[in-house]
């Protein structure tokens, strides 16, 4: 059988990427395009019956107050946590790359409270903010307040996301050649100036994925927010993804939730993929 | 050729299997004995169900099985429905009950129990609702602590007005929850309830001819809230503080005084609690008996699958189920003292055994229950919960309060009913 005819490739990829292909197609494409069809419907989430409304959900999306300022405070969050996690990540992944004693037992321990799940995390650090910190400095619990709330999410945030980046950041580190580095200080860059000028545009990658990972996930944060604040105070932390799963299924407005969850999806993936485009253009190798 | 062969049989012997398999599960259910499946949306009550379960099918040759999920009732029941395996009886709450009755539930209006219950949920002359046990809401006492701190006995009936409150607060403490369910969907519905008739209420504050902060009621129930919330244990951080601690300190007797339910029993049984504790009315201002009723009803309600994925038999192996609950001994003697819930029934005459029980139920013989309102829309205990919880933590006064809840009223709209 010749092997660039069509039938014989088409049999190939059944062979080797058939199952992959339907698994795929069957738990998120197709789930994905019902859930759009959704959104055109008034749907409860409960009852037989999905009445078609068009665009209307849509239309009430756009002028639901409570979710453009949980989209806002989401915004807000992402970008502040977004920079922390990166920085922090990235300073761990320096200390941890530079030969001090016991540095696999730091990068495991940095590592751990991303093992720790979500939820769990969040009921942990909530004891610790309201009743040992409120022990110790004898203050009001920090949850209480608006601001204070947001702050606990994003430090509890970095803390959570700074230990996986900090993964990459370190195969980052070790990806770049050591004779490029010494190199630059043979020719008389200090080493702050071999980091910034050789080190790492060399790492731009690492910084493109791990910006990546941390934007997407801070936009759809759910389960922090859901067992650290559950909104509260006065629902001012209810984050978007919260939000929209409140509308959908404990204010049983399916159809509204779900095209509120299309316009998280759609702003998430045009924010991912601008920074990757751009984080990709200026990527050099050695 | 001899490997070709063994694939063949290899292949010819697991579709065999696989529809030996599948066959084998067609024909499980009619095989002896009739199955039925019971959703149950009490978590606390879990184990018990599971153990009666077992016992009954030994008992009955009716094979009982339990499920629990932690999800919404109705998203989760959703979920069963849409792949065709609703569960025979399921739990669910009051709202729920007129939300999926029509499409979903079989008429019981036959049933021997119809008669013995006061909080059976009919919709258009049809009764669908079982209802599995009776709640109702108040203030929760302390006795012991309230003794300690006044020096004198305490007697929940002579405290029939805001002052009256007052006095003994003062002394005692107070502990309030900051839980928006609590706050919104019990405290703020109370003024609801409280009225003549809720329906005309809302409908009043919607349309703008009635103005909340001036109804009578809104202002006495307002004003046992300062009441309570003046003598708040944590008075300054009202908005963290949290419900197990709250709840440790009133079984404990720190506090003496704590708005809530008999439903906090499942917390407060797990601190060294005071046997002399007790709910009474939230006592107010406005002389129309509210002061000496307790508001709550029918909480938790089983209904019976209407749909052809349910057989007839299963169906009337359902309705047995739910009269052994009633009639028999053993059904409510696992009601009353496996689960430790109030029966809704009037011919179970076992004792209830927690405090707070046994006073609901001491309200509920005397007839002494202002129903709850079952048709607040669902976003009413977040939304207003939130507003609520803003007064709670003294960043709006009360006009701000009222204005706030009128203007969510302006756009939601109450459960058919």
């Amino acid at each position: 059988m010749k092997q660039n005819k069509l039938s014989y490739k088409i049999q190939q990829y059944l062979m080797f990427a058939g199952p992959g292909t339907a698994l795929f197609l069957a738990v998120v494409i197709v789930p994905f395009i019902y859930g759009l069809y959704l959104t055109l419907t008034s749907w409860d989430g409960v009852s037989a019956t999905k009445p078609f409304v068009g665009f209307k959900n849509f239309v009430e999306a756009f002028s639901d107050g409570d979710y453009w300022a949980a989209m806002g405070r989401t915004v807000i969050y992402s970008i502040i946590a977004v920079v922390l996690i990166n920085i922090v990540s990235f300073a761990l992944a320096f200390l941890v790359t530079r030969g001090i004693k016991g540095q696999n037992f730091f990068r495991a321990g940095f590592f751990v409270p991303n093992l720790i799940g979500g939820i769990v995390l969040g009921y942990v650090w909530k004891f610790v903010f309201n009743r040992a910190f409120v022990a110790i400095f004898n203050s009001t619990s920090l949850l209480s307040t608006t601001n204070g709330a947001m702050f606990c999410l994003i430090m509890v945030s970095v803390w959570q996301y700074a230990g996986y980046m900090m993964l990459i950041y370190v195969a980052g580190f070790m990806s770049v050649s050591k004779d490029v580095e010494e190199a630059s200080r043979i020719d008389g860059c200090t080493s702050a100036q071999a980091m910034k000028n050789v080190t790492i545009p060399l790492m731009r990658s690492s910084f493109v994925q791990c910006i990546f990972l941390s934007i997407t996930r801070c936009f759809v944060v759910y389960d922090v927010n859901l067992s650290l604040t559950n909104g509260e105070p006065f629902k001012s932390s209810t984050m978007a993804a919260m939000h929209v799963y409140n509308q959908a299924f404990t204010f049983k407005n399916y159809g509204l939730g779900q095209s509120e969850a299309v316009i998280l999806f759609a702003v998430c993936a045009i924010v991912g993929v601008t920074q990757v485009l751009i984080g990709k253009r200026g990527e050099v190798e050695a | 050729m001899k490997k070709r062969l063994l694939s063949i049989v290899l292949a010819a012997a697991l579709v065999l299997g696989l529809t030996v398999g599948l066959t084998a599960c067609g024909n499980g259910g009619s095989g002896g004995n009739v199955t039925i499946t019971i959703f149950n949306s009490k978590m606390e009550i879990q184990s018990q169900m599971e153990e009666m379960a077992k016992k009954y099918s030994e008992e009955k040759g009716v094979d009982v099985e339990v499920y629990y999920s932690s999800d919404t009732v109705a998203a989760h029941l959703s979920t069963r429905y849409a792949s065709n395996d609703p569960y025979t009886i399921s739990m669910v709450d009051a709202k729920d009950v007129y939300s999926l009755a029509k499409e979903h539930a079989i008429d019981l209006s036959d049933q021997d129990w119809v008669k013995d219950t006061t909080q059976a949920i009919t919709i258009d002359g049809k009764t669908y609702g079982f209802p599995v046990c009776v709640e109702a809401r108040g203030i929760i006492y302390n006795a012991d602590a309230i003794k300690k701190a006044t020096g004198a006995d305490f007697d929940p009936t002579k405290v029939k007005t805001t002052a009256d409150l007052k006095a003994i607060a003062e002394k005692c403490g107070t502990g309030i929850m900051k839980e928006d369910w609590s706050l919104a969907a019990h405290y703020l519905a109370e003024v609801y309830e409280q009225q003549d008739d809720p329906d005309a209420f809302i409908a009043g504050i919607k349309d703008g001819s009635i103005k909340l902060e001036k109804d009578p009621k809104f202002i006495a129930m307002m004003d046992t809230f300062d009441v309570l919330k003046a003598n708040n244990y944590a008075k300054d951080a009202a908005i963290s503080a949290e419900r197990e601690v709250t709840e440790q300190k009133l079984a404990e007797g720190e506090i003496g005084l704590m708005f809530g339910g008999n439903w906090d029993w499942s917390v407060i049984n797990a601190y060294d609690y005071s046997e002399n504790m007790g709910i009474m009315p939230v006592p107010n201002d406005v002389d129309d008996g509210s002061s000496e009723k307790l508001v709550g009803g029918g909480s938790k309600y089983f209904f019976i699958d209407s749909s052809d994925n349910t057989t007839d038999e299963q169906r009337k192996a359902a309705k047995d189920f739910l009269n052994w609950l009633v009639y028999d001994e053993e059904g409510q003697k696992f009601i009353v003292e496996d689960c430790a819930l109030v029966p809704a029934y009037s011919n179970i005459k076992l004792e209830v055994k927690d405090p707070l029980g046994a006073s609901v139920k001491e309200y509920a013989d005397a007839d002494a229950l202002i129903p709850n309102y079952n048709y607040l829309p669902d976003d009413h205990y977040a939304k207003c919960g939130a507003i609520f919880q803003k007064y709670l933590a003294d960043k709006i006064d009360r006009a701000e309060f009222a204005k706030e809840i009128t203007e969510y009223w302006s756009t939601a709209e109450v459960g058919a009913h």
